[in-house]
């Protein structure tokens, strides 16, 4: 009978002990959110925002990418297509943009001045980007350097197909340009499966583009007559610093 | 009247079954309300894993870990790099050694704390099962900040880990270990020593320790049987032999050897010891690189290896077979979960239905891993 009546105080008091830790939650703020129609990012108590090395989707640079289809070697679920056909004689493509990231996953694109892609420890990283601002960071910090490369090839298919992908982030980090990488995006689901595959070489771009409009983008015969000067005043500039 | 007996039922539990964690048939044996027999039927997630890994190269296998103990994916990445690593003899980062103890017991702790939630909401208890993911929401949000992945992680990798991580990130950790303690009490006013909670688990799916050894079973289920072992301390990997921590020992005052709650308690010890391991992981990590200096195409030697490691769940081999080629030959995965559901028939035999789920919560089962 004893044990009896022990058995429901040791349940009550118990259940008490753990009342208490709920009840002191009624006094915190609350951490709910509202998803759909109240965003992460919105600025609110207990919501932090996402963080800048967030592997969402993939996204490209194609003015950047030189067709080396490492990321399509690499890729466990192949989900990434490429072809690629040489340029015409004669046409040449800006180079590369240098890439800097941080350990903090900060991007820099630009041009590179002081840095390699090989970190020195004890060296800076100096980079301006494209809106002619310079950043500078000691090179404990640096990630990732890549520098400018020359374009030798003509991307005709660039396809992703992101409803293969498995966000492992392989591909971003075998880029040879870094001009492959994941966004913060991760909500992109649709009806269709088949808009999930993404296109983004655009042939479009090549059209226009003939051996002397490229080296000189010039119509008339004189100023193609002053760009072969050019050239040939750059190559023999090349041999000298060569 | 004794003599006299009912007719046996069979009774479908899963595979579409709340308390089975995934997707787990029981065939139960039923005479009443008592279980003559439990069969567990497996295989509803099965991926080829160890097929598929003879097709990929050894750095593409490291995401496909991750799907094997979704849970625990950081302790799967570090099982097979440091497989692949003996086999190529590869010498580690200082630095990279301990960001991967780091990440292994704050892994241990999130699934150590899903492990305490669902088995609360087995027993009928919901409350715990939000403070839980409470806390192992900052443990995801310290993963999403060094490796940008809240799930699959993809962060170790063969001669190092991914991604540096900053002193931000690691205040973020420092932080949480300040807060986490107090609230492992709090976890244990609130469900471990609640007296309907006790009546429910203590004494209930005994697993005697000969039991646990001749079944193979690892990790804190072995543990809370009785028996000392821990890979960490008993044959340490990575730089766990250069910090101090106890194995945990089953609770005799409360609970009796190898019973469910044993096997729950265990786990909330352990929490414990691993925020012990990772303050000191955060007073004695060097400064340094985080990646050996290889090739990039990784080709290990002819031969084979096998190498074990401790994860929440307990010891997770890999056997690697390499022709000296950028892809194995073959790869098995020994998995801690199989031998922890081969040894549930043992257990539930003369349990009663209800204790059925009792047992399979204890025994911290993720699907995942037993069919790869």
């Amino acid at each position: 009978m004893r044990a009896y009546f022990r058995n429901i105080y040791a349940a009550v008091s118990t259940i008490l002990i753990g009342m208490r830790i709920t009840f002191k939650e009624m006094f915190h703020p609350s951490v709910t959110n509202q998803y759909p129609y109240q965003y992460y990012f919105e600025k609110r108590k207990n919501v932090r925002g996402i963080h800048k090395g967030f592997r969402g989707q993939l996204y490209i640079r194609m003015e950047d990418c030189i067709g080396c289809k490492k990321c399509a070697m690499i890729c466990p679920v192949d989900c990434i297509y490429i072809e690629t056909s040489r340029l015409e004689k004669g046409i040449t493509l800006s180079d590369t943009r240098a890439v800097v990231r941080l350990k903090d996953q900060t991007v820099w694109i630009g041009e590179l001045l002081e840095g390699d892609e090989k970190i020195e420890p004890g060296t800076v990283v100096k980079l301006r980007d494209l809106d002619g601002n310079l950043h500078e960071s000691p090179s404990e910090h640096v990630e990732h350097v890549v520098t400018s490369k020359k374009r030798r090839l003509k991307l005709d298919r660039f396809d992703i197909d992101m409803s293969l992908c498995m966000f492992c982030g392989l591909c971003t980090e075998v880029c040879s340009t870094s001009c492959l990488y994941m966004t913060q995006t991760h909500e992109f689901s649709t009806y269709d499966r088949a808009s999930l595959l993404f296109h983004f070489a655009d042939p479009s771009i090549y059209e226009g583009l003939t051996p002397d409009e490229t080296e000189t983008k010039a119509e008339d015969g004189a100023d193609a007559s002053e760009g072969r000067k050019q050239k040939a005043a750059r190559r023999r500039q090349r041999e000298e610093t060569a | 009247m004794a003599d006299l007996r009912t007719e046996e039922m069979e009774l479908n539990m899963g595979p579409q079954h709340p308390s089975t964690h995934g997707v787990l048939r029981i065939v139960l044996k039923l005479d009443g309300e008592i279980v003559l027999d439990a069969e567990p039927h497996i295989g509803y997630l099965h991926r080829c894993f160890e097929k598929h890994a003879e097709n990929l190269t050894y750095p593409e296998i490291i995401p496909f870990t991750d799907r094997l103990d979704y849970i625990a994916a950081m302790n799967n990445n570090l099982g097979f790099c440091v497989t692949v690593e003996k086999l190529m003899q590869l010498e580690i980062p200082e630095r990279a050694e301990y960001l991967r103890v780091l990440v292994a017991e704050l892994n241990r702790i999130a699934s150590h704390l899903l492990a305490f939630g669902t088995y609360g909401m087995d027993m009928g208890a919901f409350t715990p099962f939000l403070y839980a993911f409470r806390e192992r929401e900052h443990i995801l949000d310290f993963f999403e900040a060094i490796c940008g992945a809240r799930l699959t992680y993809n962060y170790v990798r063969i001669g190092g880990v991914a991604r540096d991580v900053t002193d931000e990130s690691l205040k973020l950790v420092e932080k949480f270990l300040e807060d986490f303690e107090p609230h492992v009490h709090e976890y244990n006013d609130l469900l471990s020593y609640n007296r309907i909670f006790l009546k429910r688990t203590v004494g209930v799916g005994i697993l005697s320790p000969e039991a646990a050894i001749s079944y193979g079973v690892t990790g804190p289920n072995l543990r809370a049987s009785g028996v000392h072992w821990d890979l960490r301390k008993d044959e340490p990997y990575s730089v766990y032999d250069r910090f101090e921590f106890d194995v945990p020992k089953a609770n005799t005052e409360i609970g009796e050897i190898g019973d469910c709650w044993n096997r729950y308690m265990i786990r909330m010890y352990e929490m414990i010891e691993s925020v012990r391991i990772l303050r000191q992981v955060l007073n004695q990590i060097p400064d340094g690189p985080t990646m050996a200096k290889m090739r990039a195409a990784i080709r290990p030697p002819k031969g084979e290896v096998y190498m074990r490691t401790e994860t929440p769940r307990g010891e997770l081999g890999f056997y690697i077979l390499s022709d000296g080629k950028n892809k194995p030959v073959r790869v098995k995965g020994r998995s801690p979960c199989f031998t922890a559901m081969s040894a549930f028939r043992e257990i539930s035999r003369g349990l009663m239905i209800a204790d059925i789920t009792a047992v399979i919560g204890s025994l911290d089962i993720v699907l995942g891993e037993i069919d790869r």
